[in-house]
């Protein structure tokens, strides 16, 4: 197929009512966009997964002020009970299992009888939040620092791209860890915006390398030689174009966000005792594998589950962003 | 585009044969998308006879491209082929695959639309060259190479021998565009498929690729399916023109009645859009609206939606292709008769100005 | 090209000098260099903090600090640790200890991750695809210090209990089996029923391999043998042969078996060589393996010397490659016996004060080993064939694909010669930055294994706020993340001629 007829078969608007077949049925940019994320099946049962554990962490014993449904608290000890096994089944009576229900302590106990369900749930709670923060905060700075050099070039983009040549050198886990042990101390929030603010160089260059593209489009020589000012151009010519990079991209950087502070936790240069992540916590239990097998479990499981989800979550985005990946079925 | 001078005329090629080189019958051709079944080609049937050069005119996304590249068998594997593409009588959709592999290339070659693409960066010109050379027949490289010069050679490209080591970015367009048209003949073919082979090119430079195109479909033997959306070009290269709407022909004749007494609106239509000096005072007369979608057609003539002589049987009855005034002369209108009746058959479409009054 | 080279390193030292001083000043300020003296109870720990004090000139600000540090970086000073060990004795250890963990993994880690990326391409929207990508996204978010924890835990402590009875229960054969037949049926291409005998083959030969291994308790003792080695040698040569060059032409299959067969042929009469040979002997066997196979591709391959030659070179050093593991299998009963039956190790590079021969040695590395390794290549595997899948897709997408098919190339050289060159290109770059990171980027598998390298010094160095080793280690890293940058642009030149250094 030529590159013609290719463009043709995919831009070709859907079967329209007309049944002349003349009139092309117009769709806007965002409703294109949530069909073809809708479509994607990855994405789909990643915003689900993601939507449950936000939930779960965030019902279950509550958030600050808000009380929760869960009765036992992440601090307190109490006394253990079956070795502080888990007591959560899920396989159903008929099925020769002890049937399905939650139990004293669903995710079982650690040595001095916490609970493991409550102390996971803190966790979560922690490393989302922290995650979420560090994807936001990277963005925000990676897209200004994008925008104004691939827009206003010259000396300002010099050195805008000079300072992110510098801190590409080190290597992320490297600066993290120095920044991470620097305000660890200070609170998981405050480290968070800390760690955010050094993460950004892939997105600068991502953002600066599409403005730079579309500077040069037609349609922002058209509203330079009418006169609009540089602000309008860049926030309504330009930043809504690239609004797909900058999603998908915001997308990855939290979860590789959510692996960067478990990985930070777990060598002892993030979330710091008293409060918990889920890092933290297969760090303080790595050595129960053999003992208490459950307390290295749950928490590696969530950290799956959410950076599993958030990265479907994101390939679908990016698939619903680029026109290009409209696939043709087998 | 009329204004291209052809220095080499068609008229002083060698003839056509009455052989049968290549004949395409009852052709279709659909693709699976999210959105439907893409119908792209529906039903195309032609016959190319040896050294004959056959035009198939269509605005892009008539399927013109697509029904050379299922001659080719170059579609993407979800398309779905049906009907009978002959090669000398042998039915190439029933081949196996290794046998359509040699004839490709080694019978029936194919020059492309983009030569700033179609040819490998990372590798030299010489060696893509040979490489064709090579998939065919076991021989030395060195001979192979020395194919390739005589091919350059051929097209008119300057020290060849020099710029066999090239790569492809050190060409310019119309050079790349002979080294294309020297990969496609360097095995000797019976059928070079050329899809819009110019349209790429400066016009400066698309009468030198057209002449060399003619000029060695003869050095070779060699039949030539010209595909084009420009009926300039096919006036003066072709013997017989197809041209293409929605995924069918509408009109397929010798190309002297099909440009001098159109049958079908449509081609009409196309030769008005033609600028010229002598139509109607240099004001063009274009078709309105844009080419259907190829998933939802409309029922009836696909074209009804845009012809000025369109009435109620066309968009209830698609019109099949039949023979019109004689001589070969075929065209899918029910409106036929009206139209020969005309002085001017692009007289039908107004022209810009009559429009907007 | 010189002035390329020239300037590109000159901006990239500045580049280099601008990081240094940033994480200078983090790690500076990133804790109390003397807290665990505030804590102490010693009696003297006043005048240890002094010392201290002292020693890392605390009582100057920070910049000062920085300039008379990197005054001695010029003078060959990386300066000491707290301790008082100098920094450039700690990182030679720590550098070799790193570059043997982290080299072979990232090296399996972009082999096998590129090619599965391009088998998925070239199998796009398959169940290969699919199950590929699915997979590929789960390593994606796999925390490596989970996957390590659970490898000792699984791979190491459990398969070591396991290999005191090496018995494969039946119900695990069969599912096992099932999964090689899955795997095989999608990578398949074809019609429903060469995908059937696809699953059917892929499974009962998986069944009876494992059937076998475990009646013949293999995995108490294993090895290969010189039946094995021929007859694999044989069909590997065969196999890649028909890959690449196809059976249109065998000369270039004549070569690659006549290698294979000329290798395992000297199974036996290598033995005696290969009792206690030192590394020199091996690779000096190894480059002649190459030469006498890359003669023998010259003398089958006539036309098609081109072809005949690599594959010929490749089927003598894969013959080659089982010889040596059969021979290394042959020292693991002693090697066993003398770690009492616990040879997969979880912490450490080597076992101490283990004595044994050249074979035995080897293969205690091999075994600590083979933890990290499998978890770096887990992670990493992910984004290799990602990365080399949406390539090679945008590749075979192009139009000079095309021609090369509508010039009747046949789909191997299309794919071979057409496209993976191209598609190799933007993959260039990620390799080169994945070998920067190869001294900094195992810091987690160092700290999870007990590795003595370079994440390990950087990490202790941090803990105690102590710059010094810090800044060594970051030396170490930032100049490999610019030259292996420097090397990037230069494959990138020589990949794409479209690109000229300058």
């Amino acid at each position: 197929m030529t590159e013609k007829t290719e463009m043709t078969i995919k831009t070709e608007p859907p079967a329209s009512n007309d049944a002349q077949g003349m009139t092309i049925v117009a769709r806007t940019q965002g409703q294109l966009v949530r069909r073809r994320f809708f479509r994607h099946r990855g994405a789909l049962v990643g915003m689900i997964l993601f939507g449950l554990v936000f939930l779960l962490a965030f019902s279950s014993i509550g958030f600050g002020p808000i009380p929760g449904w869960w009765d036992k608290p992440w601090t307190g000890s109490g006394t253990v009970v079956d070795r502080g096994r888990p007591t959560l089944s899920v396989i159903p009576e008929f099925l020769g299992g002890a049937g399905m229900h939650l139990g004293e302590h669903p995710f079982g106990q650690d040595n001095i009888g916490k609970d493991y369900f409550a102390m996971t749930m803190r966790g979560a709670q922690v490393s989302i939040i922290v995650a979420l923060t560090i994807g936001l905060v990277s963005t925000a700075v990676g897209t200004v620092l994008g925008a104004l050099a691939g827009f206003f070039r010259g000396k300002i983009e010099a050195v805008i791209m000079r300072f992110t040549d510098v801190m590409i050198t080190i290597p992320v886990l490297v600066i993290a860890a120095v920044v991470g042990s620097a305000t660890g101390n200070l609170g998981p929030y405050f480290m968070a915006i800390m760690l955010g603010l050094i993460t950004w160089t892939s997105v600068t260059r991502l953002v600066r390398g599409e403005f730079l593209s579309l500077r040069e489009k037609e349609f922002v020589e058209a509203a330079r030689a009418v006169g609009t000012s540089s602000m309008r151009i860049i926030f309504k010519h330009i930043l809504p174009n690239t609004l797909g990079v900058i999603i998908v991209s915001a997308t990855l950087a939290i979860s590789s966000g959510i692996l960067l502070e478990t990985a930070l936790s777990f060598l002892g240069f993030g979330v710091k005792s008293p409060d918990t992540s889920l890092g933290l916590l297969i760090s303080d239990y790595k050595n129960a594998m053999v003992t208490r097998p459950w307390l290295f479990w749950w928490p590696g499981l969530f950290i799956v589950a959410i950076a599993l989800s958030v990265n479907f979550i994101g390939d679908g985005l990016r698939d619903a962003f680029d026109p290009r990946q409209n696939r043709v079925r087998d | 585009m009329t204004s291209v001078h052809i220095a080499k005329r068609l008229s002083e090629a060698k003839r056509p044969g009455t052989t049968e080189v290549l004949k395409v019958e009852n052709l279709q051709v659909s693709f699976p998308t999210d959105d439907g079944l893409v119908k792209a080609v529906r039903g195309v049937s032609y016959t190319v006879h040896e050294r004959e050069v056959l035009g198939i005119v269509g605005e892009s996304g008539s399927g013109k491209s697509v029904s050379s590249m299922a001659v080719m068998g170059l579609l993407p594997k979800s398309a779905r082929i049906s009907g009978a593409i002959s090669y000398r009588g042998d039915d190439m959709l029933k081949m196996s695959e290794r046998k359509r592999r040699s004839l490709r290339g080694r019978k029936i070659a194919m020059v492309f639309q983009d030569p700033m693409t179609a040819l490998n960066p990372v590798h030299t010109v010489g060696d893509q060259l040979a490489e064709a050379v090579l998939a065919h027949e076991l021989v030395p490289y060195k001979q192979a190479q020395a194919r390739a010069k005589e091919m350059l050679d051929l097209v008119g490209i300057p020290q060849a021998a020099a710029r066999l080591k090239s790569y492809p970015h050190e060409f310019s367009g119309g050079m790349r565009q002979r080294a294309m048209i020297a990969m496609a003949i360097i095995n000797n073919p019976d059928v070079i498929i050329a899809d819009e082979p110019t349209t790429a090119l400066d016009v400066t430079v698309q009468a030198q690729i057209l002449e060399k195109l003619l000029e060695v479909k003869d050095a070779v033997d060699a039949a030539v399916v010209l595909i084009t959306h420009d009926l300039g070009v096919i006036a003066g290269m072709a013997h017989r023109v197809l041209v293409m709407y929605a995924g069918k022909p509408v009109e397929v004749g010798d190309v002297e009645p099909v440009f001098n007494t159109p049958r079908m609106p449509y081609t009409a239509g196309l030769l008005g859009s033609i600028p010229s000096l002598e139509t109607s005072g240099g004001r063009l007369r274009p078709i309105k609206g844009t080419p259907p979608s190829l998933i939802n057609l409309p029922t009836g003539c696909p074209f009804s939606p845009r012809c000025p002589m369109a009435t109620e049987v066309c968009t209830t009855e698609e019109p099949v292709l039949e023979e019109t005034d004689g001589g070969a002369h075929y065209a899918a209108c029910h409106h036929w008769p009206k139209l020969a009746e005309r002085a001017d058959p692009t007289a039908i479409f107004r022209t810009n100005s009559e429009i907007t009054p | 090209m010189l002035v390329f080279i020239a300037r590109r390193l000159a901006i990239s030292s500045l580049t280099l000098l601008a990081a240094t001083f940033i994480m200078f000043f983090l790690v500076a300020l990133s804790g109390d260099p003397l807290a665990d003296l505030r804590e102490s109870s010693l009696p003297d720990a006043p005048r240890l903090m002094e010392a201290r004090i002292a020693a890392m000139h605390l009582d100057e600000p920070i910049p000062v600090r920085y300039f008379s540090w990197l005054t001695g970086i010029f003078q060959g000073d990386l300066g000491v640790n707290k301790a008082g060990t100098t920094v450039s004795s700690l990182l030679g250890g720590a550098m070799e200890s790193t570059l043997k963990l982290v080299v072979v993994a990232t090296v399996l880690a972009a082999v096998i991750g590129i090619a599965i990326g391009i088998v998925s391409a070239l199998r796009q929207y398959s169940s290969f695809d699919h199950g590929i990508t699915f997979a590929a996204f789960v390593c994606f978010s796999l925390p490596v210090f989970w996957v390590a924890t659970m490898l000792k835990q699984y791979v190491a402590i459990e398969f070591n209990d396991w290999l005191r009875d090496p018995y494969i229960p039946l119900p695990i054969i069969l599912i096992i089996a099932l999964c090689a037949g899955l795997i095989w049926a999608s990578v398949y291409n074809g019609d429903r029923k060469g995908k059937l005998t696809a699953f059917g083959i892929g499974l009962v030969v998986t069944a009876v391999i494992l059937f076998a291994l475990s009646a013949s308790r293999w995995f108490a003792d294993p090895g290969l043998g010189f039946p094995f080695v021929l007859v694999v040698g044989l069909a590997t040569a065969a196999g890649v042969a028909a890959l690449v060059a196809g059976v249109e032409h065998l000369q270039p299959m004549y070569a690659a078996l006549g290698a294979a067969g000329v290798g395992a042929l000297l199974y036996y009469p290598l033995q005696p060589m290969l009792i206690a040979p030192s590394v020199l002997t091996l690779l000096g066997l190894f480059v002649v393996a190459g030469l006498v196979s890359a003669a023998i591709g010259w003398q089958f391959g006539g036309l098609l010397r081109r072809q005949a030659i690599p594959l010929a070179v490749f089927s003598g050093l894969f013959v080659a490659a089982m010889i040596f593991i059969d021979r290394l299998l042959e020292a693991w009963d002693g090697y066993a016996r003398a770690l009492k039956g616990r040879p997969v190790a979880t912490i450490g590079s080597e076992t101490p004060n283990f004595l044994g021969n050249f074979w035995q040695t080897t293969l205690d590395s091999g075994m600590h080993l083979l933890l990290p390794t499998l978890a770096l290549i887990l992670v990493g595997l992910a984004s290799h064939s990602r990365y080399s899948r949406a390539s090679m897709l945008e590749v075979m997408n192009q139009d000079y694909v095309r021609t090369a098919r509508a010039k009747g190339l046949p789909e191997r050289t299309v794919v071979i010669k057409h496209a993976f060159r191209n598609g190799m290109i933007p993959i260039t770059t990620i390799l080169a930055l994945d070998f920067a990171g190869v001294f900094g980027g195992a810091v987690i598998t160092e700290t999870v294994f007990g590795w003595r390298g370079m994440g390990k010094m950087f990490e202790v160095g941090l803990r105690e706020v102590d710059p010094m080793p810090v800044m060594g280690f970051f030396l170490v890293t930032g100049t490999s993340i610019v030259v292996w940058n420097m090397l990037a642009d230069i494959a990138y030149a020589y990949l794409d001629p479209r690109i000229r250094l300058s």
